[in-house]
């Protein structure tokens, strides 16, 4: 398959798709499929910081400084639009530089999802939020076809049941995959459409099923597995992450089906039964019985945290979770580093303790 | 009579262990990382065999840890330098439940459980501060030799406060207490109480667990040991050679590799 570049550029080329720079983490991509848009998601562009430090404060995470940086050197000239979720303070300060302050010429859409604990008045809340965005779309794209958006979401739905039981098979230890390939084929999705997703992930089901390597498993928590060097080290000591936690993952692609008619509906509901996420403002209790069940069902010797640096949402709670997780016998570590960051030696030595700790 | 070795190449020390069958210390050895770490490795281990007085080809098993374990070529097995402490720390002192180890470029609090096996940890690897090497770079500055900061601190009736936790900043402000006559041994006892302070949240973190023992080359600085212990509000277990307990952890391991061999 295309490299990630050269299959954008194909989709906007040959199929005549507008293109949006997506910045973290929930939003409905189902709709933007229908409108003939191919939802490109920016979470951690492999460059170097340049031009992102003026504009931020030293302690602004790398998926704000990375995606900014994006913007400033002009790799988005390609684009048709962005569209900010409000998933943090800083993504939703981003989204002010972006759009009120660097005078970029494309439309910014902005997402707001509510946040918990939801009462009745949130469905209707996020049911409002879903039709406004197709009203401020449709002013730049012409009119959603409800049928399109129909087929989309049972498209969406389809993506979310193979990798269901991609993660199924992991948690029982029958699927051969190393982590770097897991999440090299998990990650394809931040940028395929679903027409070449699903056939993707298809593919992989059928090719990696077998027995996994016997070490230990352990549960991944955090924003995402980057840099990939992690996945690799944990690939050559033998260790299986057999679940993860991690909101460019799981949190927020193992989405259950919904069995209502209508799109809008369907699409409701399934923000609505996923699994707790800091975006979303879940309890800690919540998160805790989530991991609890994760670490239950996979037999995973402890979790580790995987965060990124200044990552406010994910870092508030970590004291807490871990405090839970030790007093139920679960081992935890904790990372935090920036993106795209070589593993240095001292935290390939935190992960390789860790490693002889549970083994 | 077979022997088993332990190699701990730190970020300053390269540290050898060589036991016999029944767990004794047969030989050890300090030596400079310096700029090649298996040059080290090789080093510190002639001077252990000097010790030991054996020759090479007595050893049976050999067991590397610290940062430069990788660059142990005659090592079996690499194993972490927190595993290796835990078990060195375990091994000389039974009723050990914590580990304190203050080395060159990082420090840890490990819990220990029984057996020496390692029940939780933490470390300090993002920055000097709280290091031997925060240490090193003081004494250069206040002209001292580190050997004489821990007799010097103890003789202080009072201590300044050094309000920096970056060894950088931190440097800047002893300039400037050395400019406003502050006496050497408070400065110095203002210092080590950094250090301390930034230990004490690590401990706070995991929680003490029976005895506390120190490790690594701070270990051998009364002035820290002495305001840890203050903080702890109880003793702690230091080695007279605080150095080595990574590589006894190594070799103890090296003895149990070579026992699964058999």
């Amino acid at each position: 398959m295309a490299k990630r570049e050269e299959y954008i550029d194909k989709e906007k080329k040959e199929k005549g798709k507008k293109l949006f720079g997506i910045f973290p983490a929930q939003y409905p991509r189902e709709i933007l499929w229908a409108m003939n848009v191919l939802p490109v998601e920016i979470w951690d562009p492999p460059l170097e910081v340049i031009h992102a430090n003026a504009h931020l404060q030293p302690y602004i995470c790398s998926v704000v400084r990375l995606g900014l940086e994006l913007i400033l050197q002009g790799k988005c000239e390609g684009l048709d639009g962005f569209l900010f979720p409000h998933t943090c303070d800083s993504i939703q300060n981003l989204s002010s530089i972006v759009s009120d302050y660097l005078g970029v010429k494309k439309p910014c859409y902005f997402f707001y999802h509510p946040k918990s604990p939801y009462q009745d008045s949130s469905r209707v809340y996020y049911l409002e939020q879903l039709k406004g965005l197709v009203a401020r779309l449709e002013k730049q794209l012409g009119p959603l076809d409800s049928s399109q958006l129909k087929h989309r979401v049972q498209q969406g739905q389809e993506v979310a049941r193979v990798l269901k039981q991609l993660y199924d098979l992991r948690v029982q230890g029958e699927l051969e995959a190393s982590n770097a390939d897991f999440y090299r084929v998990v990650r394809r999705g931040e940028y395929l459409s679903p027409d070449d997703f699903l056939p993707l992930l298809e593919e992989f089901l059928a090719a990696a099923k077998g027995s996994a390597q016997g070490g230990p498993a352990v549960i991944m928590s955090g924003v995402l597995p980057n840099p990939k060097e992690i996945l690799t080290l944990l690939d050559e000591l033998g260790v299986r992450i057999a679940h993860d936690d991690l909101l460019n993952c799981s949190r927020r692609l193992l989405v259950p089906p919904s069995r209502a008619d209508d799109p809008f509906e369907a699409l409701t509901e399934s923000y609505f039964a996923m699994p707790p996420c800091t975006t979303k403002d879940s309890s800690v209790s919540e998160r805790v019985d989530d991991l609890l069940a994760k670490v239950e069902q996979s037999n995973a010797k402890g979790v580790i945290f995987y965060m990124v640096k200044f990552c406010e949402p994910e870092l508030f709670d970590v004291p807490q979770l871990t405090g839970e997780l030790r007093k139920r016998g679960v081992a935890t570590l904790l990372i935090d580093c920036e993106l795209n960051q070589n593993l240095s030696g001292q935290l390939a030595t935190r992960v390789e303790a860790f490693f002889e700790m549970i083994s | 009579m077979k022997y088993f070795l332990g190699i701990d190449v730190g970020a300053l020390s390269t540290n050898a262990v060589i036991l016999d069958v029944r767990r004794e210390i047969v030989g050890y050895s300090i030596v400079q990382t310096g700029a090649n770490s298996t040059e080290a490795a090789e080093e510190t281990l002639e001077k252990a065999l000097v010790m030991a007085n054996i020759d090479r080809a007595k050893i049976t098993s050999t067991v590397a840890t610290g940062y430069g374990r990788i660059s142990v070529p005659f090592a079996e097995k690499k194993v972490t330098e927190i595993s290796c402490h835990a078990l060195g720390a375990y091994y000389l002192y039974p009723d050990t439940g914590t580990v304190i180890d203050i080395g060159g470029q990082d420090s840890k609090v490990i819990r220990v459980g029984d057996g020496g096996k390692v029940l939780d940890f933490t470390m300090n690897d993002k920055c000097a501060a709280g290091t031997g090497r925060f240490l090193e770079v003081m004494a250069a500055k206040l002209r001292v030799s580190l050997d004489e900061l821990g007799d010097l601190s103890l003789q202080a009736s009072q201590e300044v406060q050094i309000s920096s936790v970056c060894t950088v900043f931190a440097e800047s402000e002893v300039v400037s207490l050395v400019a406003q006559n502050h006496p050497t041994e408070e400065i110095i006892r203002g210092l080590h109480r950094s250090i301390v302070n930034r230990i004490w949240s690590m401990v706070k973190m995991l929680g003490i667990r029976g005895a506390v023992t120190m490790s690594g080359g701070v270990a051998k600085n009364r002035g820290v040991v002495s305001l840890l212990e203050e903080r702890l509000e109880q003793p702690i277990h230091v080695h007279t050679e605080p150095q080595i307990v990574g590589a006894l952890g190594a070799a103890l391991l090296a003895l149990r590799l070579a026992q699964t061999a058999t």
